[in-house]
């Protein structure tokens, strides 16, 4: 059997907080020498390519989504709880009704909740080349971007090589004072279109 | 400042010290947030400025197809055309000329190139599902789902999605509805007659 061309990373994900209305979903996978970002609406997919040897950085900052989400779903998940244990504390006639009413209500948010803390503290996550800085939306919780990143290393390493922790800031001071190792940023050119006649004019494509 | 530096996404502040590679988070030392920033190789490589074709000086020897003045240093793997340094194009270890590229890349010749796809497959599945929540709609929805899944049935789909289930799927159900509205109106027919 074929050796498949991508390996899924993660599962496609909302890319917004509007993704759900929009249908915009991202998900990872890996491919032989790079990660690839599927955007997809469900009618078309559109392709971001990251190849191992020229990413610079993955960035990984803790958010408070989890939290918020908490607070949101926390709270009516309280307020049925309460309204169930009253119930059963009751000898009403419509007790049962009442049980059965305020465990369904109560489940609506106590589910989200219970998956909401089991997929761990939430995060942003920014994979970092010479040209872009792009934000991978399917990578929203610490645990899955660390598993990620450590599925990752191994391909890293074998492309660029590793960095040695103490390395690091030697050389980002040797960035800031060494003119030399600065990339210079491409410009923008505002002259007229250069000249087609000239011998090194790069060609014109139809 | 160096492009070798990297920004707190949260604060913008330039990030120098204390958080690289660390197995943790760490907070940011401008505004606290918690990061974890794993930091590569190619952060500190240099770019190189790229190159200008050589002039031809010896009388005979081989010259860019695009720039007749130009030596040629290699063939265009897409078209076997000369290159100069300049109209030559890496990718992937591959090299071709300006055309080549723009055309693999309009064409979808070279995959890795290729950026968007179009689900035939999904559309044929959705026309033959959604219209089903109202049923008369199907009547013009389950012919143009037939249609596209066999029109675009060997079509490129997904890349990183391999079976023709979806398409399997809607021939059976567009064929289904089709099937129904056909013995509709043959039920209708024939009763109207008698």
């Amino acid at each position: 059997m074929p050796e498949k061309e991508y390996q899924r990373l993660t599962r496609a994900r909302s890319r917004s907080a509007f993704g759900v209305a929009f249908m915009s979903r991202s998900s990872l996978w890996l491919g032989r020498d790079h990660l690839l970002c599927v955007d997809s609406n469900g009618y078309t997919e559109t392709y971001k390519r990251f190849y191992f040897r020229d990413i610079q950085a993955v960035i990984l900052m803790a958010t408070k989504r989890r939290a918020i989400w908490n607070w949101v779903l926390g709270a009516p998940t309280a307020i049925f709880l309460m309204l169930l244990l009253g119930t059963l504390s009751s000898s009403s006639d419509s007790r049962m009704a009442g049980i059965i009413a305020y465990t369904i209500c109560g489940s609506v948010f106590a589910v989200p909740l219970l998956v909401n803390n089991i997929f761990g503290p939430s995060c942003i996550c920014h994979l970092r080349t010479a040209v872009q800085t792009e934000e991978l939306p399917s990578l929203d919780r610490l645990r899955r971007a660390r598993q990620v990143l450590n599925r990752i290393r191994p391909f890293m390493v074998a492309a660029q090589g590793e960095l040695s922790p103490g390395e690091i800031p030697a050389r980002m001071r040797a960035a800031i004072t060494s003119p030399d190792s600065a990339t210079v940023a491409p410009t923008v050119s505002t002259s007229p279109p250069p000249d087609t006649d000239r011998p090194d004019a790069p060609p014109i494509l139809s | 400042m160096s492009a070798s530096l990297i920004q707190c996404p949260a604060c913008q502040a330039w990030l120098l010290d204390g958080v690289f590679n660390q197995p943790q988070l760490s907070p940011c030392p401008a505004c606290g947030v918690p990061l974890q920033v794993e930091v590569f190789p190619a952060l500190f490589r240099r770019i190189n400025p790229g190159q200008s074709g050589e002039p031809i000086m010896i009388e005979g020897e081989s010259s860019c197809f695009y720039h007749p003045q130009k030596k040629a240093v290699l063939p265009c793997q897409g078209c076997g055309r000369f290159l100069c340094a300049l109209c030559d194009c890496e990718l992937n270890g591959q090299h071709f000329c300006p055309a080549c590229l723009e055309t693999g890349k309009t064409k979808g010749k070279i995959k890795s190139l290729e950026n968007q796809r179009t689900l035939y497959d999904s559309i044929a599945l959705s026309l033959a599902v959604y219209p089903l929540l109202i049923f008369y709609f199907t009547l013009v929805t389950a012919p143009v789902a037939l249609f596209i899944a066999i029109r675009y049935w060997n079509a490129p789909r997904s890349i990183v999605r391999r079976t023709k289930i979806r398409y399997v799927a809607a021939i059976v159900l567009a064929s289904a509805q089709v099937a129904g509205w056909a013995l509709l109106i043959v039920f209708l027919a024939t009763r109207h007659r008698t």
